[in-house]
């Protein structure tokens, strides 16, 4: 019983250690969510699209990206966007960049997975993000 | 389970660029320096619940899971088990993504498998509470085919991942 709870204590002075040592860069991070939900807009990300499907789709996966906020958000902002006429690859390309890639989040990825891990994994998820926007697409055509 | 100097030390010159800007903000346009420091304010209120579940997690892990049984179910070898359990922790997973990298650099660092860690990564897009909204903005066809691929998508990334990254790549 004792011995359990050394473990247990031991455990969670080590736990406690690391998130201690990772407060600086958490926030860090939460501080540029701050200023990237105040300075990048919705109109900001109105402004970019121009109606081209092919060009939409690059820049709904690249304004995803640079968002950031509650998964939500991206739908709200993603409905307006179709709502305007915006081509629903763009629309989905954007509200998947939205959760799966963050710039914010890039430094502190970066410091603790490695360079080629960051680099490897947002490429895949900046693809991915673009291909199953499209396969999202034509399944739905296909099939209604 | 400890942080390297190298990385102590880029958190505390990047939060020391962060408190740059914002007093670059303060000093040009205080009203939204201002904004953006309540909802930073506002998003550590939300993520401190997320924070507990994370630390009582590592704690878990460092007290009594086994190296070995991490690597026999979340290793190189553990086949369907580990996708199963890649995408299904993804899927249950709240709150940013970044509070989550030092449990995932910590099971990295035990042996668990690059592709997993890269697939838990793209399956977190899948949110679970969100899914009603997303289908009343989009419609239920939409958010079953999107769900259904972004799991696809992320076991096929994992893959990929798994070739491109040598094990405990930290170049």
């Amino acid at each position: 019983m004792k011995r359990e709870k050394n473990t247990w204590t031991r455990a969670l002075k080590a736990a406690l250690g690391t998130l201690y040592s990772m407060t600086p860069m958490l926030l860090a991070v939460i501080g540029l969510v701050g200023l990237f939900q105040t300075y990048i807009t919705p109109e900001m990300i109105h402004s970019f699209f121009t109606g081209s499907a092919l060009y939409d789709t690059l820049i709904g996966t690249v304004t995803g990206a640079i968002s950031v906020g509650q998964p939500f958000i991206s739908y709200i902002i993603g409905g307006g966007l179709s709502q305007q006429g915006l081509s629903l690859y763009a629309v989905t390309a954007f509200i998947l960049s939205f959760v799966t890639l963050g710039v914010v989040q890039l430094p502190m990825e970066y410091t603790l997975f490695g360079m080629r891990f960051t680099l490897v994994r947002n490429l895949l998820s900046f693809l991915f993000s673009i291909l199953v926007s499209v396969m999202t697409v034509w399944t739905l055509e296909v099939l209604l | 389970m400890t942080v390297s100097e190298r990385e102590k030390s880029f958190g505390r010159i990047l939060l020391l660029i962060v408190i740059s800007l914002y007093l670059l903000a303060a000093l040009f346009d205080p009203a939204s320096a201002g904004q953006a420091l309540m909802k930073s304010l506002s998003v550590l209120k939300n993520i401190a619940p997320v924070l507990l579940i994370v630390l009582f997690l590592m704690t878990l892990l460092s007290a009594y899971i086994q190296p070995q049984k991490i690597f026999h179910y979340l290793g190189r070898k553990s086949g369907l088990k580990g996708w199963g359990i890649a995408l299904g922790g993804g899927v249950l997973s709240h709150g940013p993504g970044y509070l989550w990298y030092p449990i995932l650099s910590d099971l990295r660092a035990r042996g668990v498998n690059e592709g997993l860690i890269v697939a838990f990564f793209y399956a977190r897009s899948v949110k679970v509470p969100w899914l009603p909204m997303m289908a009343s903005y989009f419609g239920i066809a939409f958010t079953v085919i999107l769900t259904f691929y972004i799991l696809l998508a992320a076991v096929i990334q994992g893959k990929i991942a798994e070739k491109i990254i040598p094990p405990q790549s930290t170049i």
